[in-house]
């Protein structure tokens, strides 16, 4: 159950954002999710779901995209697709190997509405400045 | 309308930030810090507490002075079982948490005397999945795993493995009564991370203590020498 300590972080990460950038609600995210991380995208929706209760993210669309694993080569430069039990390089079996794409786990971008937008945000908004 | 905004930004930046802190301020001080992670009952404490007490043998001239962390969910006794030995340690108590993150770490580290410590352990939450994935501000983690445990660990978690500089192998002196291929798991450990140092111990008899600690030598020399 890793996913909830993922979600979490997102959680956080998003609503400190979200504070200090004056955002309504969120109404979609994109998160790059490397293969190497071993999530379940059902789990992570789930926890998700509960986690963002309550908050700006309640709602919001969480669109998961997953990267497959990438590996690098430091000593030939080979470029390879591999799977995650296996890094040695198929070129010349070096050991000095990275894995440059497959451990992500970022948020590429989010859909936000600001404050004044629907129209029960707008209410909100005047009747905090109460200026109406 | 909704908006986009751009965030492309890892889920963990405040986590990076904290661990950044505690990075720079073990590299200052030269303080190695090495993140012990495993299963319950992998013999993480149990290695720490022989590790401590086989340091205390070696000449004065080559002993490191030690302090440990120790990551529980819950109760204070593994940092009992630490602090029996004279060994600084503070306990973290993460009251359901499944893992350290570097936040804890940053403030524990307030409560170590760490002008007068070489080698700082942080004993993780036990756990094979969650602690892989949080960045403490080590200089790098260590991957403990018991060989009751079985040898398809290293493959059944490979984010952990490949992300280890070393792989500890402990409780070797069951190795007689449980079925473990060593063929197969430092296959996988061989495929996963090419690089990993490789350490067998019995912490009960001692066999493999002096090759881990000589380990540590290496990397603390290398980390003042930098």
């Amino acid at each position: 159950m890793h996913e909830l300590s993922l979600v979490e972080a997102l959680c956080k990460e998003l609503l400190q954002q979200g504070q200090e950038q004056g955002w309504a609600r969120v109404t979609r995210i994109a998160l790059r999710v490397g293969e190497m991380r071993q999530v379940v995208p059902d789990v992570l929706l789930f926890c998700f779901d509960v986690a963002s209760k309550g908050t700006i993210l309640e709602g919001a669309v969480l669109d998961i995209v997953p990267v497959p694993l990438l590996w690098t080569c430091r000593e030939c430069g080979n470029v390879w697709p591999g799977d995650a039990a296996c890094a040695l390089c198929p070129n010349c079996g070096a050991v000095r190997t990275e894995l440059q794409e497959g451990a992500e786990l970022e948020i590429d971008f989010v859909e936000v509405e600001d404050f004044g937008e629907s129209p029960e945000e707008a209410t909100k908004e005047c009747r905090s400045c109460q200026d109406w | 309308m909704p908006r986009l905004v751009n965030i492309r930004r890892s889920v963990f930046e405040e986590d990076r930030r904290n661990a950044e802190a505690v990075r720079e301020e073990l590299g200052r001080r030269g303080v190695l810090l090495v993140n012990l992670i495993g299963s319950p009952g992998a013999g993480k404490t149990t290695l720490l507490e022989a590790t401590l007490r086989k340091n205390t043998e070696r000449p004065e001239t080559r002993r490191f002075r030690c302090a440990v962390i120790e990551g529980d969910v819950a109760t204070s006794r593994d940092a009992e079982r630490i602090a029996a030995l004279g060994v600084p340690s503070v306990q973290i108590n993460t009251e359901g948490g499944c893992h350290l993150e570097a936040h804890l770490v940053r403030k524990a580290l307030g409560a170590l005397p760490l002008g007068e410590v070489d080698l700082l352990f942080v004993e993780n939450v036990g756990n094979l999945v969650c602690p892989a994935e949080f960045d403490l501000g080590e200089d790098f983690k260590v991957a403990v795993s018991s060989v009751p445990e079985g040898d398809d660990k290293p493959l059944k978690y490979p984010h952990l493995f490949h992300l280890v500089r070393a792989v500890i192998l402990t409780k070797t002196d069951l190795a007689p009564y449980v079925r473990f291929s060593p063929e197969r798991f430092w296959g996988d450990v061989e495929n996963l991370n090419p690089s990993a140092r490789r350490f067998l111990v019995d912490s009960i008899q001692g066999d493999g203590l002096e090759e881990w600690l000589s380990g540590l030598d290496e990397w603390l020399e290398e980390k003042r020498r930098r």
